[in-house]
């Protein structure tokens, strides 16, 4: 029971991350980017080639070193942003609403598809693996405590991106991204720079989204094609949706609700006779229906954004005309 | 050249099949101002209700319209569970589009639920190739291609000279103003996706027999190319909509055919992001505009 619960945990904690860094681009700057789960996934591929080593023949890919864990996470942050730098330059200059989406779709599917056919980048269709217990030799953790290392680092990573982007929320960046979503022509009106604003957001969240994915590459300890699929994002979406988009607190709320809720406990739920994996598979439609009650009945999700109202301004509008 | 033509052959084929799936995408597109993403799974549900069809009756015939009309009643109650009630409320048509991601989800693993998620194989015998004027074509192709002639001509009769094609290019034109001249909207609505549906379905059925085998997620793999037709073409115009994906669907055969199959995703999404970004209104509309919504 206890091996479950560090599971679950160091699964729903990586989750988290991936929603919190989506939640700076649909949540925060408005977009509804289908190519976030491709972040990620570029994260943990950098992550195994960067730190594996190189492997016998059949095997290739790219860079092949080893390079302490760490460092790895900084560089597979970095390529994750160098990506949404080339994906956010095309789509966000002219691109808004659903022509925004369907460019961000393609290029996630470019990237499934260069990843799974062009087999010298990340092996193929076979993927990357061995990338075990990272920093438990340099720090002396044995084997079997190494898993509650590793939920413990994963819990800390968390925090710390949640603290950091409480910050960057209440922070004169965060509020000039809600204003875009809001009115795009009004905050432009205001002398923001839109296109500049909105890629900013888009590679902060990409990054973050790297950052996750460096962490999922070590607790799985190997990526392949089908650890992934594009479509992967509906799930996050249905996260931040249920919890409350733009409102960092709540999208942890919706990550509790729809991972370790609806993910996991309906693994104890017995099954139905002669359907051995009906439950199993009755998850993603509860999620994909959650996603559609939720943008139809409660938009704004169970704990809304606060919506920020300047102290002044109400006096100043109603003073006496002179 | 004996190799292009054979290759334009299979594009005229993928073409075919490209057109129906691409028009009745812009049908739904051109009533309700929603790119629906679940498009690709009324194929799905109809190359299912073909290949269940087929296998109790074993004529190719009922399969067909087994697919259609599955299509049609899948696409109706997307319609009315979904679409329209979010319609009815003033969402935004950007809400719209993500709730049709949900039900894309929704329906995918139904159906894995129902046939499981591994491949199905549907083989009809197809013929020998045969010699057509200059191309190569299995009987099948030229039952491909001929159907969707047919049905092409069928909804261009419908769209311009029937009294409910009016009515269906006026609510594409203008919703509110269609209404305040007394046409029922909904109704119009509703029944252009039933329409639409009818021809994905019986897409999806062409396609599941062209392709040989299929699986809970083959429509959304062959929607992506669905919808750089349906871009290119221009979102919400039946007639070019058709024509963007005659190109579409050749383009990609010639990139498969001379480069590799393997990127074929890759290339039409080439495609799809460099229309949008030079013509984002289509590749047959004037217009420089950039696009804000």
């Amino acid at each position: 029971m206890t091996q479950y619960l560090v599971t679950v945990l160091t699964e729903g904690a990586i989750f988290g991350i991936m929603a919190l860094g989506l939640n700076v681009i649909w949540g925060w700057s408005g977009d509804f980017d289908l190519a976030y789960y491709g972040y990620v996934a570029l994260g943990a591929y950098m992550t195994l080639a960067l730190t594996i080593g190189r492997h016998p023949a059949p095997e290739r890919y790219i860079l092949g070193l080893q390079l302490p864990y760490l460092v790895a996470i900084v560089l597979a942050v970095a390529s994750a942003m160098l990506l949404a730098l080339v994906i956010g330059l095309i789509a966000l200059r002219h691109l808004r609403g659903i022509y925004f989406s369907i460019v961000t779709l393609g290029g996630v599917y470019v990237l499934y598809a260069m990843v799974g056919q062009f087999v010298p980048l990340f092996n193929g269709y076979q993927g990357l693996a061995g990338l075990i217990n990272p920093m438990g030799d340099a720090l002396g953790i044995d084997f079997n405590s190494y898993q509650y290392f590793f939920l413990g680092f994963a819990i800390g990573v968390l925090l710390l991106v949640y603290l950091f982007l409480s910050r960057v929320s209440s922070s004169r960046f965060g509020l000039a991204l809600r204003s875009l979503r809001e009115d795009e022509r009004a905050a432009a009106a205001f002398g923001r720079d839109i296109y500049r604003l909105k890629l900013k957001a888009y590679l902060l969240g990409a990054g973050i989204g790297g950052l996750a994915g460096a962490l999922f590459a070590a607790y799985l300890t190997a990526f392949n094609t089908s650890a992934w699929t594009p479509l992967e994002t509906v799930v996050l979406y249905a996260a931040i949706l249920v919890g409350g988009r733009g409102n960092i607190r709540g999208v942890v709320l919706g990550v509790l609700i729809v991972f370790v809720l609806i993910e996991e406990s309906t693994r104890f739920l017995p099954d139905i006779p002669g359907h051995p994996n009906v439950v199993l598979q009755l998850r993603p439609i509860v999620i994909g229906a959650a996603l559609i009650l939720f943008l139809r009945f409660r938009p704004q999700g169970l704990l809304p954004e606060r919506r920020y109202v300047d102290p002044i301004q109400p006096k100043t509008a109603q003073g006496p005309a002179t | 050249m004996h190799q292009a033509l054979l290759i334009l052959g299979f594009g005229l084929v993928t073409a075919a099949i490209l057109s129906l799936s691409a028009v009745a995408f812009t049908l739904e597109y051109a009533v309700t101002n929603v790119a629906n993403l679940a498009h690709g799974e009324i194929l799905t549900v109809g190359a299912y209700a073909a290949l269940i069809v087929h296998a109790r009756t074993g004529n190719a015939v009922a399969a067909a319209l087994a697919a259609a009309l599955a299509g049609g009643l899948i696409a109706l109650a997307m319609h009315t569970a979904v679409v329209d009630r979010f319609i009815r409320r003033g969402t935004p048509t950007l809400v719209i589009f993500i709730a049709t991601l949900g039900l894309s989800f929704v329906i995918q693993n139904v159906l894995s639920i129902i046939f499981g998620a591994a491949n199905v194989a549907y083989t009809i015998p197809s013929g020998a190739p045969r010699q057509l004027g200059p191309f190569l074509w299995t009987t099948l192709d030229i039952e491909i291609i001929a159907s969707a002639l047919a049905i092409t001509a069928g909804l261009y009769l419908i769209i311009s000279h029937t009294k409910f094609g009016k009515a269906l290019r006026a609510v594409s034109q203008n919703r509110d103003l269609a209404r305040v001249s007394g046409i029922n909207a909904d109704i119009v609505a509703s029944a252009t996706w039933f329409l639409a549906g009818l021809v994905a379905g019986y897409a999806g059925f062409i396609l599941a027999e062209s392709v040989g085998t299929f699986n809970p997620s083959f429509g959304f793999t062959f929607f992506l190319i669905t919808l750089t037709a349906a871009v290119a073409g221009g979102l919400g115009r039946a007639f070019s909509t058709m024509v963007g994906a005659v190109i579409v669907g050749i383009a990609l055969e010639f990139f498969g055919g001379y480069v590799s199959a393997g990127y074929n995703l890759a290339f039409a999404f080439g495609i799809l992001a460099l229309v949008i970004l030079i013509r984002p209104r289509g590749l047959f509309v004037n217009a420089r505009r950039s696009i804000f919504e």
